[in-house]
């Protein structure tokens, strides 16, 4: 599904050059569950970003299904973002003027799914993640395994064949941190891809497999399962 | 989607009060104005603009050369011939009217004597170019016949009540008898004439009111407002080309030299007659473009301002949205869709100011009516060449304002400002330093222009005329009413100790000095022409004492003198036309002044006989035998002697009442109509005033909602500096620092566009102030202390906050 191959990022400041990915090559396949792990500064997110088409790298190669994404415009890259991948962060990034059930629905709106058909897609998922109760609430109303919640629920509700989350538990104590990892474990197993950054060596056991990262290379590959 | 976008723009509108408030506030009382300067604009561009003919009608106006060929006259109305003239030459004018004023003039039914004011001659087929709506009687016969008059329906119940006025006699000046022969509409408020009495113009053959022979050969009586209607769309050039040779054609040659060479004829279009018209002999005063152009841009100043805060108040804020951006960036929102989003956020705030707008602009229209002294409705705004602009509005003003904003914050990079690398608006500070520069320098150049006007205006009231004006009481009346009488009247006045002088003249300072006849000066023994023009007013031996003008050499008129009967006095200007190094020279020159011979017995100081828009021109007072044509007096100056002011007029009154019982009294106070003089300026001064304020306030409400974004982006250094031991004034001055530079700035660039401005408009005035350079240092101190107290309160609120709680905010 994922193919990547002598990936470079290199950031700039005037007097700093910092290498964030350094030709890095690996690759995922359908209906995996992948922990990226490393220490702060070793390249993870920047990956992460590039996987989800929010940044693009300056060199080296990145096939998505089968097609070279690498060189996408803004525009085509929203549009495969919008149909392919959810997104899940360590800081939920729900809007605030938005209710659950809106915030959720915001992936559909942009898909052009029609009105009732959005309503019983965002119950569904919202049922599925038990906040149904929520789903008139603004995020502040909520805890913050709630909150996270939401967040997955909005990353699933389009049915993205990819999820990218990022330290999905970084600010949950650890049985809402939990319950958000078996949602995932869960998605995984209807199908759904899972490219997961993580600090948690626990959270990372919930996954197939684990690249880690320094300096960005990849140093080690532990295959769990 | 919209929807979505809709939900999002109301609810952040709800979250940040003050915010919103300054916008929708700033952007409605912005519309407002435009609103309210839209329904003025229309209401001076509509002028003559209801009659049906409109476009097809034009008046005749006529210039004189001097003998340099410098226009030295423009009248809106020409001689009597003129009229059927044109008809004649050129078979093109399709019909000729013409109007003739008459001046104040009393009139009387039975025991009722009023003096009316809007009397005018008008030609039988004045219905056919002017849209009159008769009410009562035949438009095709009511002015046909002599001594027929129609009037309007408020004056007909004036005099007779609820009688029917139709075939009613009413008497003009206690000696001709003029039959009601129909009723009419009075004009609409925009036309340049509004006539309440109209006397049928075949009345004026009568030799005892005017003569069919002056009608025909009067060259010199230039008051017969003329209009003629062409076909549609005419080429006027055809006519006005062809003039020329019609003026040498019927005017003759009188003194060897063809007219054309000295007085030329010109076409002016209906409808321009308001706004551009402004010649030396108008029916009424009218508009004047300048304005309209003046307060368009005040309009779209304020707009602009309050746009501006829009811009910068969005774009200061776009931090708070930062994180929705990237979320829905990550969900698949493409940039034109968040750009889609933003702006209908500044639309939907556009529409709601713009109803709210239309509200205020009924709400304060009649604020806007007692200051311009004007009568406009909203109506005027309920046309479709209004509505439709209108329904436009929240979208033209919206995109404007919004599309710096939307371009701006679309821009963001989702992986920044989820990962909170975003810092706030950091990108678009210059532009917003930009803005606030623009809005600065607009309030400056406002306050500046707002002072000078005022300046001027206090100026030109407060100047010495070169003679005193108070408690001078003057009347017009007709010089053949009390004709030999004059003298007993006179010495009854002054036997009371109330009145000190009593004068006559043609002319009263205040008006104009338009008269004007050749004049020959000493030449050796012989007179020679004077090739400058000397305008004259004839003058009595009371009228120099009665108004206190100084006298520069020689004497005033005296009785004491039996030459005096033909005699001159000059001003100091016209002697100097006359080449002369010393007022002295003149004294005891022999002078003529159109067949008037004598001799110069004193000169004048220069004092402002017309208001002081004009140079003082040369002046001639001539003292004529009584009953040399065109040589007659029209007004009695009466000045009170101590501040009795009252019983002065009652000994006035009671004394005119026995002299002339079949004239009303009516008088006015000389300080009154000079103060009338300045009142146009007068309004637009206060006009331009609250404008102003206006403005200012707006931006000032603008430089709070971004200082107190500013300040709360800055509450963790403000904490950090007091930790490490600032005072709460260093930080007051921190925070200040950056928003005064920008006044200065603002300052900078807007004093030499005030003083461009100011210069033009001054140029206006034959006596102005100079503009002095303390009037900008305290503009620009003016809008720093409003700046500085704006940010200040809020900076020394930050500063006073325990720096635990600042430093807490992360």
């Amino acid at each position: 599904m994922i193919k990547i191959s002598d990936l470079q990022k290199v950031y700039r400041t005037e007097e700093v050059e910092t290498v964030a990915l350094n030709h890095l090559s690996f690759e995922v396949k359908e209906g995996e569950f992948v922990s990226v792990m490393g220490p702060s500064g070793c390249g993870k997110s920047t990956l992460l970003n590039i996987l989800g088409l929010l940044d693009d790298p300056d060199g080296g190669s990145f096939i998505f299904n089968g097609t070279e994404v690498a060189h996408f415009n803004e525009r085509k890259r929203a549009d495969l973002r919008k149909r392919n991948i959810g997104f899940v962060f360590q800081s939920f990034n729900l809007i605030d003027e938005l209710t659950v059930f809106e915030n959720v629905e915001l992936p559909l709106i942009y898909l052009g799914v029609k009105g009732p058909e959005r309503k019983q897609r965002v119950e569904t998922v919202l049922d599925k993640m038990q906040i149904m109760h929520r789903r008139n609430h603004y995020p502040q109303q909520l805890s913050g395994g709630q909150q996270q919640r939401v967040a997955v629920a909005r990353a699933v509700v389009n049915n993205p064949k990819l999820i990218l989350a990022d330290e999905p538990t970084g600010n949950l104590d650890s049985s809402n941190g939990n319950e958000v990892m078996q949602l995932l474990t869960d998605l995984n197993e209807q199908g759904t891809t899972i490219i997961m950054v993580t600090h948690s060596e626990h959270d990372s056991r919930y996954s197939h497999r684990i690249i880690r990262m320094l300096d960005g290379q990849t140093v080690t590959e532990n295959i769990l399962v | 989607m919209l929807r979505n976008y809709l939900k999002i723009a109301i609810r952040n509108m709800a979250k940040h009060k003050v915010i919103s408030f300054i916008n929708l506030f700033g952007l409605t009382v912005g519309i407002t104005c435009c609103l309210l300067i839209l329904t003025y604009i229309i209401h001076e561009v509509s002028y003559d603009k209801y009659n049906s003919k409109a476009d097809r009608v034009y008046r005749v106006t006529r210039s004189f050369n001097n003998k340099e060929g410098i226009v030295s006259l423009h009248l809106g109305a020409v001689a009597p011939p003129f009229g059927p003239l044109l008809r004649n030459e050129f078979p093109d004018i399709e019909k000729v009217t013409r109007i003739f004023p008459v001046g104040t003039v009393p009139m009387r039914y039975e025991e009722k004597i009023f003096n009316e004011k809007d009397v005018y001659f008008g030609d039988d087929n004045l219905f056919s170019i002017f849209d009159v709506n008769l009410e009562k009687g035949n438009p095709h016969t009511a002015l046909s016949d002599p001594y027929s008059v129609i009037l309007t329906e408020d004056l007909a119940k004036k005099y007779f009540g609820g009688e029917d006025p139709v075939n009613k006699v009413i008497r003009l000046n206690n000696q001709f008898n003029f039959k009601v022969t129909g009723i009419f509409k009075p004009f609409p408020d925009a036309a340049h004439l509004h006539p309440r009495m109209m006397l049928s113009f075949a009345t004026l053959k009568d030799t005892a009111i005017y003569g069919e022979r002056k009608l025909q050969t009067n060259w010199g009586n230039n008051a017969f407002f003329t209009y003629l209607l062409l076909p549609p769309n005419y080429p006027v050039k055809n006519i006005e080309t062809r003039f020329p040779a019609f003026l040498d054609k019927y005017m003759g040659n009188p003194g060897d030299t063809k007219p054309s060479s000295w007085t030329k004829l010109f076409l002016q279009r209906l409808t321009d007659i308001h706004l551009t018209s402004h010649l030396d002999e108008e029916i009424e005063e009218n508009g004047d473009i300048k304005r309209v152009y003046i307060f368009s841009a005040i309009a779209l100043f304020i707009l602009l301002i309050a746009c501006i805060n829009y811009m910068n108040l969005s774009t200061a804020r776009s931090a708070l949205r930062a994180k929705e951006i990237g979320i829905r960036k990550t969900s698949g929102a493409q940039r034109s869709e968040i750009i889609v989003q933003f702006l209908s956020e500044s639309v939907l705030i556009t529409a709601i100011a713009t109803i709210l707008a239309i509200g205020l602009t009924w709400l304060t229209l009649p604020l806007l009516n007692a200051v311009t002294g004007l009568d406009l409705t909203i109506k005027a705004l309920l046309t479709l060449k209004v509505i439709i602009p209108l329904l436009l509005t929240p979208f033209v003003i919206g995109i404007l304002s919004g599309i710096y904003p939307a371009l701006f914050m679309s821009s963001f990079q989702p992986v920044k400002v989820l990962k909170g690398l975003f810092k706030a608006g950091s990108g678009s500070i210059s532009f917003r330093k930009v803005l606030v520069v623009a809005q600065f320098a607009i309030s400056i150049i406002l306050i500046i222009c707002t002072a000078i006007v005022f300046q001027q205006l206090h100026y030109m009231q407060e100047k010495s005329l070169g003679f005193d004006k108070s408690r001078i009481v003057t009347i017009g009346y007709d010089d053949a009413s009390l004709g030999k009488t004059f003298e007993s009247f006179r010495n009854e006045l002054r036997n009371s100790a109330y009145i000190k002088e009593v004068g006559r003249s043609s002319r009263i300072p205040s008006g104009r000095l338009l008269d004007e006849n050749g004049a020959s000066t000493e030449s050796g023994d012989s007179l020679r022409p004077v090739s400058a023009d000397i305008k004259y007013v004839v003058a009595d031996y009371d009228f120099v004492p009665t108004y206190g003008v100084h006298v520069l050499a020689g004497r005033n008129f005296s009785r004491a003198y039996g030459t005096d009967t033909t005699s001159f006095m000059l001003n100091a200007a016209a002697t100097r036309a006359l080449g002369l190094q010393h007022p002295e020279q003149a004294v005891g020159r022999n002078f003529k002044y159109g067949d008037v011979k004598g001799k110069i017995v004193g000169v004048l100081d220069d004092f402002h006989f017309e208001s002081m828009h004009q140079q003082i021109v040369p002046l001639a007072l001539v003292m004529a035998p009584a009953g040399t044509p065109g040589f007659g007096f029209n007004f009695i100056s009466v000045k009170i002697a101590g501040n009795n002011v009252s019983g002065g007029l009652a000994h006035l009154e009671n004394t005119w009442k026995r002299y002339l019982p079949q004239i009303p009294f009516e008088y006015s106070f000389l300080d009154e109509r000079f103060e009338q003089l300045y009142q146009s300026e007068q309004r637009q001064g206060t006009l331009f005033t609250s404008f102003s304020a206006i403005a200012i306030f707006i931006a000032c409400l603008g430089l709070l909602g971004l200082s107190a974004f500013a300040i709360s982006q800055r509450i963790k250094e403000i904490g950090i500096r007091k930790v490490l031991g600032a005072s709460v004034s260093s930080i007051v001055t921190l925070l200040s620092k950056d928003f005064l530079k920008l006044v200065a700035i603002a300052a900078v660039i807007a004093f030499p566009i005030a003083w461009y401005v100011m210069h033009h408009w001054l140029m206006d005035f034959a006596y102005r102030i100079s503009i002095q350079w303390w009037i900008f240092i305290v503009a620009g101190i003016l809008a720093s202390a409003v700046a500085l107290i704006t940010i200040g309160l809020q900076a020394v609120r930050a500063a006073m906050s325990p720096p635990v709680k600042s430093l807490r905010t992360e």
